[in-house]
């Protein structure tokens, strides 16, 4: 910083002049920076420190677990129960959709939003029902997912649920710079919301429109939270982490059905093992007329849709 | 700094500013928009309990549950079945008291002692006239055409207690749904393999039941067509809907 060279040492006025500019410099940076005071509700060092899920050894694994336990504890006030569910040997999951028996009643909407802890203010849902115009086309362009009629299902339309197809040759995992994203063995692909940087890559590769962004802190009723949470499913996400479907991880690696499958009234919802001859999504896959929605971009979804007759 | 007032004017200047944003930072709290309010949609509307829909009399009796009302001649005297009735259409005439008892925990035994059968008036042209009890609790729509429905299609002219397949087979109650499969054969095949009717409980057999429903668990034998639902809201809008769009209903219109 130069000074006034007239004198020798320093003048009355330019020392003022210099302490003044330097005190508000440093009064300016330290209001910039007052938003990151509120930091400490959000990250803690172990958090921030936390290595990646495939590098976590069990004992690491545990103590994560304790601490996620711990925030959602001192957030929502109820203890949850969060583990950390493994693919099973020999299981390969597969949905399949019937839509000659979907009336659109969004049913499996809002119990996967119970089930998974999706934020509902800002709202997030990972299913996104399509009222398609009944002409052969399964373009999704046309379909509205705003449609609000007295009763469904309507004459001349039909309904086609739209989530993440779990595919064989996910885009979304290929353009994750972090890999923060991946497949398991059992065809579900997962997110380590702790390693997610938001870039929002994952959301723009999807062709399926399935990933949620987290533009804001997710808001829970305490009383409707979900405390049997799993790490790479349901727990409470971060603001600014990308989410999406994971066929209710917590209850498809116990071998229980989706909590979709289970709502769906009119039982259009079917779900299993396609590595099980036995199972009723092999009979389907084996029996029925199947449909793959966007089949020509090669992303081998494990969500078929499926007609009667 | 060196002597040019035009300068030291422009750093003056600059100083007050960065002064009174550092006030200001400090001071105003950041105030973001009016929040938006998206409604929480309540848990009892997600019924995820596998029997929303109704209990069929199969079930009732497997789950041992009170089947005195189902006694048909509690009304009905066994020497001699009911007649059916047709209008001048050649259309049944459906009694009121059949919609389905036990979809209403309704009992006929409750207010027809067996003891005393119903003596049931008609009026000038043939009908029924129904108590005023019994009101609003007729459907019968089985198929697109009313040429089904005949009640003896099904319930056995001489065993009222029972039912009959096309071929002549008789059938308890409890064993409606191979009734049903008797005429819908492709989709009992798909029910049997599980791609038809709605599941619940385990995918995986070794690890717990799977919890499947049957025909009538669902569907009402007399009208089994499925009748409309309410949609439950969809996604929030952000922004108000173009004129002339209906506005999506409220959460609260969903409790089953």
């Amino acid at each position: 910083m130069p000074f006034d060279t007239e004198e020798d040492g320093m003048s009355r006025r330019s020392f003022l002049r210099t302490s003044t500019v330097l005190s508000a410099g440093v009064a300016a940076v330290a209001a910039g920076l007052a938003p990151l005071r509120k930091l400490g509700e959000f990250t803690s060092v172990d958090q921030f420190l936390q290595k990646y899920y495939k590098e976590l050894t069990p004992q690491e694994m545990k103590t994560v677990l304790e601490r996620i336990e711990t925030e959602v504890q001192r957030q929502y006030g109820v203890r949850p129960h969060v583990r950390d569910y493994k693919p099973m040997n020999g299981v390969e999951y597969v949905y399949a959709l019937n839509l000659t028996r979907c009336v659109g009643c969004r049913k499996c909407v809002h119990a996967c939003v119970a089930e998974n802890n999706q934020s509902r203010n800002p709202e997030i849902q990972y299913i996104r029902v399509l009222k398609m115009p009944n002409d052969g086309t399964f373009d999704m362009d046309k379909g509205d997912h705003n449609y609000a009629p007295k009763s469904v299902p309507e004459p001349g339309f039909f309904f086609m649920p739209v989530q993440c197809h779990q595919c064989k040759n996910p885009p979304c995992v290929k353009v994750c710079p972090v890999k923060a994203t991946w497949q398991e063995p059992d065809g579900i692909t997962v997110i380590d919301y702790n390693w997610c940087i938001g870039c929002r890559y994952c959301e723009a590769a999807c062709p399926y429109f399935a990933r949620r962004f987290n533009f804001a802190s997710p808001s829970i009723p305490s009383e409707q939270l979900n405390t049997n949470m799993s790490y790479l499913g349901n727990r409470p996400r971060y603001k600014g982490v990308v989410e999406k479907c994971h066929f209710c991880i917590q209850r498809s690696r116990v071998g229980r059905y989706p909590a979709c499958v289970e709502v769906c009234p009119t039982g259009s919802r079917k779900f299993g093992n396609i590595l099980d001859p036995k199972s009723e999504v092999s009979y389907i896959l084996k029996n029925k007329r199947v449909l793959v929605l966007k089949a020509e971009l090669g992303t081998l979804p494990r969500f078929f849709y499926y007609f009667d007759i | 700094m060196n002597g040019d007032p035009k300068a030291r004017n422009v750093l003056a200047l600059l100083t007050a500013l960065f002064l009174a944003l550092a006030v200001g930072f400090a001071l105003v709290p950041a105030q973001p928009g009016a929040p938006v309010r998206v409604p929480i949609v309540p848990r009892s509307a997600l019924a995820i309990a596998p029997m929303t829909v109704r209990i069929s009399a199969a079930q009732l009796v497997k789950s041992g549950g009170d089947v005195s009302g189902l006694d048909c001649y509690a009304c009905h005297h066994k020497e001699s079945p009911p007649e059916i009735k047709s209008d001048a259409a050649h259309r049944i005439v459906l009694p009121r008291e059949h919609t389905d008892l036990i979809l209403g925990m309704r009992n006929c035994a409750e207010c027809h002692p067996p003891s005393d059968p119903v003596k049931l008036d008609y009026d000038d042209s043939g009908n029924v006239i129904v108590p005023k009890a019994h009101k609003g609790l007729v459907s019968m729509a089985h198929g697109r055409n009313f040429r089904n429905e005949n009640c003896y299609n099904c319930h056995d002219r001489d065993q009222l207690d029972q039912l009959h397949t096309p071929d002549g087979e008789k059938l308890k109650f409890e064993q409606a749904t191979l009734l049903c499969a008797s005429c819908h054969g492709p989709t009992y095949r798909d029910w049997l393999a599980g791609a038809h009717g709605r599941t619940a409980g385990y995918w995986d057999r070794s690890a717990g039941p799977i919890d499947r429903q049957e025909c009538a668990s669902c569907h009402d034998p007399h009208a089994p067509a499925f009748t409309g639902l309410i949609p439950m809201p969809g996604p929030h809008l952000l922004h108000p809907l173009p004129k002339g769009q209906p506005a999506p209903s409220k959460p609260d219109d969903h409790a089953l």
